[in-house]
């Protein structure tokens, strides 16, 4: 159910609060996509929110980070100046302080260029999901456009559906957790070659029995490891968003279980300031969780190549 | 009663879960650098990992018990 339906029919605002939540964080739902576009082999290829999201991430990343790297490495002056000096600082940490003590010396130039595309994509995925762009232009489009809510055919109107954080759809953290591990198949194949790679699993020179158990364990190792990168990336990023959106509700549901417009104002001074904190933190949060993501690639891909046992 | 009904209480027992760990783990981390300062860097970087992998499970609860509630 969208919440459009649940605007307008009678319901109270208790009934809406928890869809509005959710209709904020989750993508754009099949009946509402951007562009509507065929179904090819069973696949919905229609543009929905998240894609759109990412395609604007991609936009950012290139225009902010890749062409001025063309430019000054192109413009052959040996130190960089203004914005270059950020990125520089950025891209030596991550080679310095993340690629280096886990993947180690040898490897770093290999790993180190993966590193910094996944970490600069996350950061800018994860930070485009705390601006409220589309928010503000719907409020433009409803009070100063005067478009009504119902008008399914205004533009603005079809891309206020679902959240803007990509990064917080399961799809697209799994898509990034599946380029890791493939890199960390790639990574022991190039260290140590493709039957020592999968021998390098489990320790060598054991009892038999333990080989029993260790095997189906190290083996399900291998898929745990993404699918946590999965989870915890967007877990992370829908669970901010909803914790703000539920204080923010505060207001809505005080106001209805009390009857009286004040109780909403009233409550409207505690939540307003811990949704302000609480965004102070996701700030925070979207900082690390691209960091995370970032260091516990560089570590699994580590582990396949400085195997220790 | 629903299954439902006990939920709460599951996301109660992963937040008391979650920041004891976190608290221990931090309690220790503080310790060992006031024992030696030098060290703060080093130790600063073997309590990251195990504390975002910490938080990874119990953020892998959370997210269950929220799909356990709205599926």
């Amino acid at each position: 159910m969208s919440v459009v339906e649940a605007g307008n029919a009678s319901q109270s605002v208790m009934e809406q609060v928890g869809p509005n939540i959710i209709h904020h964080v989750s993508n754009s739902d099949i009946s509402h996509p951007i562009l509507g576009l065929p179904t090819f082999f069973g696949i919905d290829f229609s543009i929905t929110k998240h894609v759109f999201m990412l395609w604007v991430v991609a936009f950012l990343v290139a225009i902010t980070i890749i062409i001025p790297i063309r430019k000054f490495l192109s413009s052959g002056r040996p130190t960089p100046s203004g914005w270059m000096n950020a990125i520089e600082a950025i891209v030596q940490f991550i080679r310095d302080s993340i690629a280096k003590p886990n993947v180690g010396p040898k490897w770093v130039m290999t790993w180190t260029p993966l590193l910094l595309t996944l970490f600069f994509f996350i950061l800018f995925a994860n930070g485009i999901g705390m601006v409220p762009i589309f928010d503000v232009l719907g409020l433009f489009n409803r009070f100063v456009m005067g478009v009504p809510a119902s008008d399914t055919h205004n533009f603005i109107n079809n891309i206020l559906h679902g959240g803007v954080t990509a990064t917080g759809n399961f799809n697209v953290t799994a898509a990034l957790a599946t380029i890791t591990f493939f890199s960390i198949m790639a990574a022991g194949t190039m260290a140590h070659g493709f039957i020592n790679h999968w021998k390098n699993l489990a320790p060598h020179g054991l009892a038999w029995p333990v080989y029993i158990i260790l095997i189906p364990i190290e083996l399900m190792g291998l898929i745990v490891k993404p699918f946590a990168l999965t989870m915890r990336l967007a877990a992370n990023m829908t669970g901010g968003h909803i914790a703000l959106l539920a204080l923010l509700s505060l207001m809505a549901i005080f106001g209805e279980m009390f009857h009286s417009t004040l109780a909403g104002v009233g409550v409207a001074f505690i939540s307003l300031p811990m949704a302000a904190a609480i965004s102070g933190l996701e700030i925070i949060v979207v900082l690390v969780q691209a960091y995370v993501f970032t260091l516990l690639t560089s570590v699994f891909i580590g582990m396949a190549i400085n195997v220790h046992h | 009663m629903e299954a439902t009904t006990f939920l709460p209480i599951g996301m109660g027992l992963i937040v008391i879960g979650a920041s004891l760990g976190i608290g221990k783990f931090t309690a220790a981390a503080a310790e060992s650098i006031a024992r030696q300062p030098e060290a703060a860097d080093k130790i600063t970087g073997a309590v990251n990992l195990p504390l975002f992998l910490l938080e990874g499970v119990a953020i892998l609860a959370e997210v269950f018990t929220f799909l356990m509630l709205i599926l």
